[in-house]
Parts: structure tokens; C-alpha cells; sequence
């Protein structure tokens, strides 16, 4: 089984064509993207290829898959310095190297395509997130083969590549099969959690200059908004979510006043979120930010896959819940059967007391 | 422009209970159709053996009990295609709004909603066959109607569906259609020369951006996420106006052979063990709980953190 890796270097770029990054901090500025950067998206691809792929002949996880020999990596990108950082993250020994003026899915699809043609590459994988889902996506489509995104984990057979993901809004897994090639997969975007993979001594097969070519970009004036970040619930270690439970927007701000009170980090679900009771920012869960706190009190959430996804890496769970046959009773490790706007504020209460003694 | 919005209609999955989705894991799904029936003749005959997704023995979801709802992304990109052809209206232009879903009739209510909303057009391609995880069967009946049928500029929809929930679907109708593709959408605004300013979430972070039309806009974390409701007297004045309704083959597009080579193909369910202790901390009032907790756990971890 051969693969490529496609790391996309690249951003949205600016209308006038002036390279995505060239000015000042702002190749910094995409590093910190909602999905986790670019960086960490590239380094998500190391991670799926050492823990996430695994061949059923040998039922090995890795070895079985020479990651260094049987692939390569093709990493697009628009400026040296995004190209460096991404070329030390390949997960194989070869890569090549595409540069491009900024992020094209067209024609980046375009070129992955001619690439498919020779059908050397059994498998495309590619980083998490709408970037890696179109790409994916496009060159399927493009290619004859298939396309899977949010990919758990994978497994090779001969004919056929067997793939796990989360379905129906993450109540189930789905074992999903790919049989006509290439198999184009996005992994999905929980991998930029797993960490890097180890580092590899690279050699550069390809170099080519696609800048200027394939027509102007479709869209244009594009301008980079300033967005309050949900960064601070990622690395936060005590985290504070409130639920629909919290009942109107004036609970919802008495348990974020709590949070604060007691130093932790707050965070809402979906429908808090959406009833704008507060800033989509504060969205945990699959559509929104993911945790890993030490301590998480959930006040007032039911605990759905689609929000618990965002908290499941959480040490302690402790649920504040009216209901005790509520999803989120089994989920926690510690239940409170009460109101969660008066428990979170005498919480906070007894939290405030206690550093005053100190 | 033409303004065409697609939806699902889809179970409401948040009413199945932990006992519903326990039951499904393990079993060979069978995609359980719009409608929770089994799978449409035209499924049945283009899969082989093996071919979870179109040949399992039972449904792999029993949701024939819980009511059907639009699909959380698509009333979102419902509202936006109101709202832009509100604006567009207020300006003088025209905007011929248009309202397409796929599947049973379970979408007709809905249909009857949009046109009483005052979406000029809804139709409904009719398909008794699974396609909830038939993604590119989906985008080829899309695509279809937009480009042949409906002659749209542009196509508004949400960025994922349940339950596969895989967001390749608006992919992949660009890709036939051969347009540009937005996803990730939150805000649309027309501009004067007729083309679109839109703002998304994308792997970069927000953006804003022109788009001129042909387009295809997925509708992502918008915080316009209810679909307005009509008043009695919109209902009435559409009562007695049909959806159109469609067969594949009307749209040029023949779907067993579509299907045939639809894939991936979904095998197998699996369950996945959520559990934890749940120890409950017990006590009379907020306060005693909320002392106990402290007590026996918060004091030392917060002093940790
Ligand atoms: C594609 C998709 C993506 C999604 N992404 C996300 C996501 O990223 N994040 C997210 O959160 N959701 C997401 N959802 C929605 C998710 O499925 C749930 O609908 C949502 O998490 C429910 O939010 P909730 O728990 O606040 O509300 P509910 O489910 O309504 O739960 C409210 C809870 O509060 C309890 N309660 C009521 N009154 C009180 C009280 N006075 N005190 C204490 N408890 C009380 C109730 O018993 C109940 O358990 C997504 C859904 C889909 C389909």
C-alpha cells in the first residue's frame, strides 16, 4: 500500500494575490486558527499515521506500515517560512514540495489529481477540519476513488480500506469500507491532540512553482477578522459549562459570574450559545472548542455525544442536573441532583470564603 | 439571482433514548431511509453482497417513534436564504428564492412552510432509497436539479447533515457543478453589484470575503439558526399550492447506478462506552451539596490548580 501525505501549508490569501503570510506576524497569526493551526493539523497527520493506521495482514499497528518507505508527503505552501516548519513535521522520509499563492482548493484538487492519475497512491490522507474535507473531497470526486472525513482510525486490507468515524451526531460509530481507489481520508480533527510523531530525516523528491497559474481566485477583498478565541477553554484545567439548565440568559450570566468567581474557565452548549445567551466562542463540543481540564463542573447540560466530545478528556466531571435520568448522571464521576445556577453561586460563595481565610 | 436553499428532514435523534442506541450498536445497518422505512428498490438493486449500507437485515437506528425535524445546519441556511433575499428585495432587486429537499414526503409540511414564507419555488426529489449515508448519491440529485432544473446561481445549504454528518455533501455538489464553495458560513450580505459579502469559520479563523455568483454556501455555527414562522394568514394564502415533485429520473439522473457506486459504504455500528461513576453527592439544600462537593473533592484540587 503506498500513501501520500498532503499538508496544507497554505491560507486564504489576500485579493491583490500578495502571498497569505508575507505580511508582518501574520504566518503567526494563522498558526492559531480555530481547528488548531496549521501546525498542529500537519502534525495531526503523524500522529493518524503511527497510532491510527494499522494493516490487518500483520495486525500491527505500525511496522507492518513502513511510514518512512511506503509514502510520501506533499506539503503546499505560499511562503519559506510556514514551508520549513511544515517540511520538519513530514511523517516520511520523501517529500515534495508544491508551492502555491495562497490556498486554492480548485487547484489544489487539480494537481492532486494528475498526481492520482498514475494510480501509484492508494491512499491520500489528509489534515482535519473544512480545508482537509475539501481537498479530500474535490479529489475524489476528480479521481474516481472515495472520500471519508473525520477519521478516527483506518485499517488496510488488499481491496480495501476500512475506517472508523462518528456518526449520528457521535451516538455511534460507524465502520465505514472504501473499496474503489485512491482512498482519500481526512483524519479527523481530535488527531491535532495526539501530538507529533517522531522526528524524520527528510529528502526533497520534487520542488515545483504552481504560483500564477490556474486563474485568479474565485473570491476576493478577503479581510481577516479579529474573533474572541475559544484558545483559553483548549488549555484551560478547570472548566465551567452552562446548559440550557441554566434557564434564561441572566442564569446563564450568574453561572459565568460563578466561573469567574472561582477561576475557572466558562464554556457553554450548543443552545446557549445559539439563543446568543452567550458568544459562540464559548461553544464546547464538536462544533465548537475541545477540553481537557483537570476539573469540568457541568451546570445544566444534558450531556449529548455532540457536547460531550468536548469535555470526555476532562479528569474529574462533576454534573449539576435536575434531572437524574439525564445523559450527563452517567457520564460524570460526581452528580449534584439540584438547581445549577444555585449550586454553581454557593459553590462560588464557599470557593470565595475559603481563599479569604487563606 | 436565483436563490435556491436545500434540506433534510431528518429524525430527531436527540429523542432516542441511551437504549435505542445501545440496541443499534452491533447491528449491519441498512441506512434507515428518510421515512425509517427499509431501503427503496433502487437501492436494493445496485448493491452486492456485503454492501452494509443498502443490505443489512434491519435498520440499523429504530427512529419510526420520534418525529421528524429539519436538520439544524439547514434551518440555518433556510433563515440566511430568507434574510439574503429579504435584503436583496429591499433593494430593488430581484431574488427568486427556491426551496429543494430529497426523499419521502415526510418533507412536504416543511415545503408548504417555505412557500408560505414566500419562497417562490419547493420541490421535492421523491425517493423511497436510503440515502443517509449516500453522500454522493445526495450531491447528484442536488446538483442535478440546481444545474438542469432550477437553473440557480446560487445554492445555500448547511454544512453537515445528520446522521452521517460528514459535510462532503456541498463539496461535492461544486465539484459537479464546477462552482467555487464556501463552507464554514455564518453571515451573508448582498452588495450592490450583485455580489455576496460572506463570513465564515474557517480552519484560518473568521473571514470575510466576495463571492460572486455561481456559489456554493454552507451554512456553519450561524448564530441565525431558527427558521421564522409563518403567520396564519401566509398559510393561508399559499393553501392551495403543491411543493412540485420530482423523480430522479426527471432530473437526467438515474439513481440505482448512482448508488451502485456510492461509497464508502457503511458496514458496521459500533457503541461507545461514555460511562463513568457518577457518585452521587448528597445532601438537603444547594448549599449542603455544594459543601459536600467542596469538602470532598474541589478543596484539594483546587489548591492543586
Ligand atoms: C451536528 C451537530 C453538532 C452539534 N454540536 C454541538 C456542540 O458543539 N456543542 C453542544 O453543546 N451541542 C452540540 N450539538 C447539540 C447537542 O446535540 C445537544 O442538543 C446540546 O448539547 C444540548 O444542550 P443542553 O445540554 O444545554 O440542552 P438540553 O439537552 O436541553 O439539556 C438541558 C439539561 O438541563 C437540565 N436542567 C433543566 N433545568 C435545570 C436546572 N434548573 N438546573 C440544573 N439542570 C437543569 C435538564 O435536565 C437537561 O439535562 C450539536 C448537534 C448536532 C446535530
Amino acid at each position: 500500500m503506498r500513501f501520500t501525505v498532503v499538508m496544507d501549508g497554505t491560507s486564504a490569501g489576500a485579493a491583490d494575490g500578495t502571498p497569505a503570510g508575507a505580511g508582518e506576524g501574520t504566518a503567526d497569526r494563522t498558526a492559531d486558527g480555530p481547528s488548531g493551526g496549521i501546525h498542529r493539523r500537519a502534525a495531526a497527520l503523524g500522529a493518524f499515521l503511527r497510532d491510527g493506521l494499522k494493516s490487518d495482514s500483520a495486525g500491527a499497528s505500525r511496522g507492518a506500515i513502513d511510514a518512512q518507505l511506503a509514502g510520501d508527503t506533499l506539503v503546499f505552501y505560499s511562503d519559506e517560512r510556514a514551508k520549513d516548519r511544515l517540511v520538519a513535521l513530514a511523517p516520511t522520509r520523501d517529500v515534495r514540495l508544491v508551492r502555491i499563492e495562497a490556498r486554492r482548493p480548485e487547484r489544489m484538487a487539480a494537481l492532486l489529481s494528475a498526481r492520482a492519475e498514475g494510480g501509484q497512491t492508494d491512499l491520500f490522507l489528509f489534515a482535519g477540519g473544512p480545508a482537509g474535507t475539501e481537498l479530500a473531497t474535490r479529489l475524489a470526486c476528480r479521481s474516481g476513488g472515495q472520500a471519508l472525513s473525520e477519521v478516527l482510525s483506518a485499517e488496510t486490507a488488499p481491496d480495501r480500506l476500512s475506517c472508523r468515524r462518528s456518526i449520528y451526531s457521535g451516538h455511534l460509530t460507524g465502520r465505514f469500507e472504501l473499496s474503489a481507489r485512491p482512498w482519500c481520508v481526512a483524519v479527523d480533527p481530535s488527531w491535532a491532540d495526539a501530538g507529533g510523531s517522531e522526528t524524520v530525516a527528510h529528502t526533497i523528491v520534487s520542488a515545483i512553482d504552481e504560483t500564477g497559474g490556474g486563474g485568479p481566485d474565485p473570491f476576493e477583498d478577503r479581510e481577516r477578522m479579529e474573533a474572541p478565541s475559544s484558545e483559553d477553554l483548549a488549555g484551560s484545567s478547570f472548566v465551567v459549562v452552562a446548559g440550557s439548565g441554566a434557564g434564561d440568559r441572566q442564569g446563564v450570566r450568574r453561572i459565568a459570574a460563578a466561573a469567574r468567581e472561582m477561576g475557572a474557565t466558562f464554556g457553554v452548549t450548543r443552545p446557549v450559545a445559539m439563543n446568543a445567551w452567550a458568544p459562540m466562542d464559548r461553544l464546547i463540543g464538536v462544533s465548537g472548542a475541545r477540553t481537557a481540564p483537570a476539573l469540568c463542573i457541568v451546570a445544566g447540560a444534558s450531556g449529548a455525544p455532540a457536547f460531550f466530545w468536548g469535555i470526555e478528556r476532562a479528569s474529574l466531571i462533576v454534573a449539576v442536573n435536575t434531572d437524574e435520568h439525564a445523559p450527563i448522571v452517567g457520564e460524570a464521576d460526581l452528580v449534584l441532583l439540584d438547581d445549577a445556577v444555585a449550586v454553581l453561586e454557593e459553590l462560588a460563595a464557599i470557593v470565595a470564603a475559603e481563599r479569604e481565610k487563606r | 439571482m436565483r436563490i435556491l436553499a436545500y434540506f433534510k428532514v431528518t429524525p430527531d435523534y436527540e429523542a432516542l433514548r441511551e437504549s435505542e442506541w445501545s440496541a443499534a450498536a452491533g447491528r449491519v445497518p441498512s441506512s434507515g431511509g428518510g421515512e425509517g422505512t427499509s431501503r427503496g428498490p433502487s437501492a436494493d438493486g445496485g448493491a452486492g453482497p456485503g454492501r452494509g449500507e443498502h443490505a443489512g437485515p434491519a435498520d440499523g437506528v429504530d427512529t419510526r417513534y420520534v418525529r421528524r425535524i429539519l436538520d439544524c445546519f439547514d434551518e440555518s441556511a433556510l433563515e440566511i436564504a430568507l434574510r439574503l433575499s429579504d435584503a436583496l428585495v429591499g433593494r430593488g432587486r430581484a431574488a427568486g428564492l427556491g426551496a429543494l429537499s430529497i426523499g419521502a414526503p415526510g418533507a412536504e409540511p416543511h415545503l408548504k412552510t417555505l412557500l408560505a414564507l414566500g419562497f417562490e419555488r419547493a420541490a421535492r426529489v421523491h425517493t423511497e432509497a436510503a440515502l443517509d449515508f449516500a453522500p454522493a448519491a445526495t450531491a447528484a440529485l442536488i446538483a442535478a436539479y440546481a444545474g438542469r432544473i432550477d437553473r440557480s446561481d446560487l445554492l445555500v445549504l448547511g454544512a453537515r447533515s445528520s446522521p452521517g454528518g460528514g459535510g462532503t455533501v456541498p463539496f461535492r455538489v461544486a465539484e459537479q457543478l464546477g462552482w467555487p464553495c464556501l463552507t464554514q458560513v455564518t453571515e451573508v450580505e448582498p452588495l450592490a453589484d450583485g455580489r455576496l459579502r460572506v463570513t465564515l469559520m474557517g480552519d484560518d479563523g473568521l473571514q470575510r470575503l466576495t463571492a460572486r455568483t455561481p456559489c456554493v454556501l454552507a451554512v456553519g455555527n450561524a448564530v441565525v439558526s431558527h427558521l421564522r414562522v409563518p403567520t396564519l394568514t401566509d398559510r393561508l394564502a399559499v393553501r392551495d399550492r403543491q411543493p412540485d415533485v420530482l423523480e430522479p429520473a426527471d432530473l437526467g439522473v438515474d439513481l440505482a447506478d448512482v448508488l451502485r457506486r456510492e461509497g464508502p459504504s457503511l458496514a458496521a455500528l459500533e457503541g461507545i462506552d461514555r460511562h463513568r461513576e457518577g457518585v452521587l453527592i448528597a445532601g438537603d439544600t444547594p448549599r449542603a451539596k455544594a459543601q459536600a462537593l467542596f469538602d470532598a473533592r474541589l478543596k484539594s484540587l483546587l489548591e492543586e490548580l
